[in-house]
């Protein structure tokens, strides 16, 4: 059995992997390459390429909107990864409960993440219109004033990170309740016999067994926040004035509007190195602990 | 001593529950506006509901079209995409090699790559390809996974050994054990691959918009996103489209939601 | 036998897809066409591009719209590759991105073969479509800014006289703003799901009513950091900070809403919203060319144009059939007036169907103080850092000289790369 096995492994291998490396190289890995390519020249799209080595680079690290605009994506990750994750977690002890109020929150919780960008997009951005949205009609209501939340260059960040949670926060919720689920009911029997009470269990058993589950969130949503652009593109355009633009809509609009492909390439790599170095990095944190 | 907190506990979640369903109510509530009151009354729940906007969306554009056409570009892409991600997964979950985990690394760096920078060089790879306007051309691209083939390895690598071995002995190939051992026993697996598939296919917007030149080839979040004005945003309409768009999604939601909810959580099981 | 029947249905579910033979000799050329109206002037414009079709039966014109935002970098990746359509949409401000790449057809000579007139376009918009002395699109309309004004406030205040200059301007919004308790100017100064292209817009039409270009004459500097520049800029900061007739923070959707709904007195926007305010009852409003604040009359105006790209190989017919559809759209232009936008041809406005709607005679004279935007391929990206940098000025209340240093700075910079 074993010799068969040798046998057949290269072509087994090959006839299992080549449909996807096929795939996976042709339409992901190679446009890679060819922006890589492209990053070392200046080329309009519809110019011919001129070859200017490093300059992409050196001017992208000198200009100061691709720095602005990496500062707010560095911003959207501090701020919406953790907020995000614990708002996830706290909808996972919801929606465990075997309550029918915890069935009807898990629904709904989740929801949200089945519609598209553009349609999260536009929907916040009516919400959080400035004169006749429903967030300031229900403030001024009230009597509070109201808030310029995609106008106001000091909430305006945050009012899309709103939108994200409500948008995302269902897929972390997901992930953590599975987590939960698999911890033996009789850890927490025996916790209780000992007099714990529900927040030390918390403290105590539940974060420390859902260490793997929350590492895993952890990586998929910081990658998930490096790229954030839909809901920035629909819902504020990257203003008030720039305040809010991020780095993939910098580099869309480069590219695409201002047609500098190949300046636009370069930054596109520059992004890709930084998201590839979190993530290795937490990953290998990751295997190391489970090692 | 502990009903008072177990009350507002509850009130909470209601709280919590109503907060998040709100943006959806009104979102359809927006969509029953007719565009001269939308503005004009933005809190009232109280008004006559209009289907103008729905009706001026099915007059005057393709959208059954469309919507067959995102039907067919997502089912296709959900089962090519299964296929491929669990060959794939199941070469570096279950036959070991030299290079494997170099491998499974440069499979996972994928995840990691903004689509949307990829637009242009995409685009001239497909015309160059012949591919140009054509729903292959959608499809295509979309196809190579890597979360998928992530949580695959996962869930592949979690089936005991033993069976596979028996099968072995007994003279089976490598397709044959694929096929009647580790596909069967993957169902919820795969399933959750399937959704996340779909769900990518179905709310891709930016791609199709530049592969598909004529409107007759329009997903259905192509279509719709033209509602939106030259100048200037119609709410009521751009809702009604938001509301069609997503109409699919929400119902297989609430038909599969446990199914759907049991395999996203796929992602985080370890083995 | 069963065979038969088989190849009997074959050749049945042929028939009902291929369309029969013998009449099909004459079959219409097919010429693809791409547009980026959507909403309301979308409406308008299909249904002109139908009537077309139904008005002959040479050439069927197949209209593919992408929404604005995404049409240009669809139609720019479509160049790339050489497979654009026959016909296309264009903002005149736009050609001059395109031209240096000759991904263009210089249109001259075919709008002669085709007895195209082009005495009869009014010269100035149709000027602004040469580049280096060739045509290379065909205006369709000219969209300048202009001023709205409500009626209904401007009585209740007592006002009968429309502004004029500038001091006009801001005392009539102040009484009816002191009076009626509307809101004075509505005019967008905050990106929301548009940047504040109106303040832009307002600025660039206020130095050319000075006389004086945003950019110097070769489009290699910025030429607002100067007298005229202050005046312009303090005009537009003074409307918001000293004033305080346009509220702070006011973004595009919320000014066109303002005054559609009666809660403003006085809207600066391009003239497509015409058509918008038209529809909403009880309006009682009248929209006039952009007032000669400094003097002079000037507006800043889009255009929208046809085009036709470069193909691989270039077929005669098709160009030909696709200036005949020009010829005819320019040539209805009373139709597409109906979205608001001004008709470039002299016969499109000289015709009893454009001065039976309303409004657009009042405004239709804007289209002579009309005046083109820098031709250099750098000008969008220009235009959003000139909306950008007006937009944090003015909301911070950042001084003259400070503001347009920056300013100039950063058009400097864009320019030299």
């Amino acid at each position: 059995m074993l010799s068969r096995d040798v046998d057949h492994k290269k072509r087994d291998i090959l006839f299992f992997s080549l449909p996807y490396l096929t795939v996976y190289v042709a339409f992901m890995v190679f446009p890679v390459v060819y922006g890589l390519y492209l990053s070392f020249f200046d080329w309009n799209i519809l110019s011919t390429k001129v070859f200017i080595g490093l300059k992409n680079y050196v001017e992208a690290f000198r200009d100061p909107e691709f720095l602005s605009s990496f500062s707010h994506t560095l911003q959207f990750v501090l701020i919406s990864t953790p907020l995000i994750i614990v708002v996830g977690f706290i909808m996972a002890m919801i929606a465990v409960r075997p309550t029918k109020t915890g069935k009807i929150a898990e629904t709904v919780f989740f929801l949200p993440y089945m519609l598209s960008t553009s349609v999260v997009g536009t929907l916040w951005a009516w919400i959080f219109q400035k004169n006749y949205g429903l967030a300031n009609q229900v403030l001024t209501s009230v009597g509070l004033s109201p808030v310029g939340w995609l106008t106001d260059p000091a909430v305006a960040m945050t009012s899309i990170i709103i939108a994200t949670l409500w948008w995302t926060a269902g897929f972390n919720m997901i992930l953590f309740s599975a987590g939960m689920k698999q911890i033996p009911e009789e850890i927490y029997d025996a916790a209780k016999i000992d007099g714990a009470g529900s927040f030390t269990t918390l403290t105590k058993i539940t974060i420390p067994l859902l260490k793997e589950t929350s590492l895993l969130v952890l990586v998929l949503q910081v990658i998930a926040s490096f790229k954030v652009f839909g809901q920035v593109y629909v819902m504020t355009g990257g203003g008030p004035y720039g305040t809010t633009r991020v780095l993939v809509q910098y580099v869309y609009k480069t590219g695409f509007s201002y047609f500098r492909l190949g300046y636009a390439s370069a930054m596109s790599i520059i992004l890709f190195v930084v998201i590839l170095l979190v993530s290795v990095i937490q990953l290998f944190r990751k295997s190391d602990n489970t090692q | 001593m502990k009903k008072p907190l177990a009350i507002l506990g509850e009130l909470f979640i209601a709280l919590l529950t109503v907060l998040w369903i709100m943006p959806l109510v009104w979102l359809v509530v927006t969509s029953l506006k007719s565009e001269n009151t939308v503005m004009s009354s933005t809190l009232s729940f109280v008004f006559a509901p209009t289907l103008e906007n729905y009706r001026k969306a099915f007059a005057s554009t393709l959208l059954g079209r469309w919507m067959l056409n995102s039907l067919a570009v997502a089912v296709i892409t959900t089962i090519l995409t299964v296929l491929i991600d669990s060959t794939m997964a199941y070469v570096l979950a279950r036959i070991p090699f030299r290079g494997r985990n170099a491998l499974f690394l440069f499979i996972l760096a994928g995840m990691m790559i903004p689509f949307e920078v990829l637009i242009i060089q995409l685009y001239l790879e497909c015309t160059t390809l012949g591919l140009a306007n054509t729903l292959v051309a959608v499809i295509l691209p979309r196809l190579a996974l890597p979360i998928g083939v992530f949580i695959l390895t996962q869930f592949f690598k979690a089936i005991p050994s033993v069976l596979e071995e028996a099968a072995f002995i007994d003279g089976a190939s490598r397709f044959t054990v694929f096929r009647t051992i580790i596909l069967p026993l993957s169902k919820s697996a795969i399933f959750a691959v399937a959704i996340i598939a779909f769900i990518n296919a179905w709310n891709d917007f930016l791609w199709p918009l530049v592969a598909i030149s004529s409107s007759e080839k329009y997903t259905i979040t192509v279509g719709i996103a033209n509602f939106q004005g030259t100048h200037g945003t119609e709410y009521s309409l751009i809702m009604a489209g938001a509301v069609l768009a997503s109409i699919p999604q929400i119902i297989m939601y609430l038909l599969f939601k446990k199914n759907i909810v049991k395999s996203i959580a796929m992602t985080g099981i370890k083995e | 036998m069963k065979k038969m029947t088989g190849l009997a249905m074959v050749a049945l579910v042929l028939a009902s897809i291929v369309p029969i033979g013998a009449q099909s000799t004459q079959k219409p050329l097919e010429i693809t066409f791409w547009s980026l109206f959507t909403g309301g002037d979308g409406e308008f414009f299909d249904a002109m591009v139908k009537e077309f079709n139904a008005s002959q039966h040479e050439i069927v014109m197949k209209t593919d719209t992408v929404k604005f935002d995404d049409y240009y970098t669809k139609l720019t990746a479509a160049l790339a590759a050489k497979t654009a359509p026959d016909v296309v949409v264009m903002h005149q401000d736009r050609l001059s991105t395109f031209v240096p790449n000759g991904v263009l057809l210089p249109l001259d000579a075919y709008a002669q073969k085709a007895g195209i007139d082009l005495a009869s376009f009014e010269q100035a918009p149709l000027n602004n479509c040469r580049i280096d002395n060739k045509l290379y699109a065909i205006p369709l309309d000219v969209h300048p800014l202009i001023m709205y004004c409500n009626l209904d406030l401007f009585a209740k205040a007592g006002i009968t006289k429309l502004p004029e200059s500038l001091s006009e301007l801001f005392s009539t919004a102040e009484t009816i703003q002191k009076k009626t308790g509307a809101e004075g100017i509505a005019a967008d100064n905050t990106t929301a799901t548009y940047k504040a292209y109106t303040l832009t817009r307002m600025f660039l039409s206020m130095l050319m009513e000075q006389g004086v270009t945003v950019f110097n004459a070769d489009n290699t500097k910025a030429n607002f950091n100067n007298e005229a520049g202050v005046k312009a800029y303090q005009a537009l900061s003074d409307m918001v900070n000293k004033y305080k007739v346009t509220p702070k923070g006011l973004d595009y959707d919320s000014s066109v809403a303002d005054f559609k709904l009666g809660k403003a007195a006085i809207h600066f926007n391009g003239v497509w919203v015409t058509g918008l305010f038209e529809q909403q009852p009880g309006l009682n409003f009248i929209a006039v060319k952009f007032p000669a604040l400094f003097g002079k009359n000037a507006a800043w105006a889009g255009s929208h144009t046809f085009a036709i790209p470069v193909q691989k190989t270039i077929d005669e017919k098709k160009i030909m059939g696709a200036m005949k559809f020009i010829d005819w759209m320019t040539n209805h232009g009373y139709l597409w007036a109906k979205a608001g936008h001004v008709p470039t041809r002299k016969t499109a406005v000289n015709t009893p169907e454009f001065k039976a709607l309303p409004h657009r005679s009042d405004y239709a004279d804007a289209a002579k103080y009309v005046f083109s935007t820098p031709a250099t391929p750098k000008w969008p990206q220009c235009y959003d850092a000139i909306s950008d940098s007006l937009e944090e000025a003015i909301a911070n209340g950042r001084d003259a000289k400070t503001a347009l240093a920056r300013m100039e700075q950063t058009i400097n910079d864009i320019l030299k790369k």
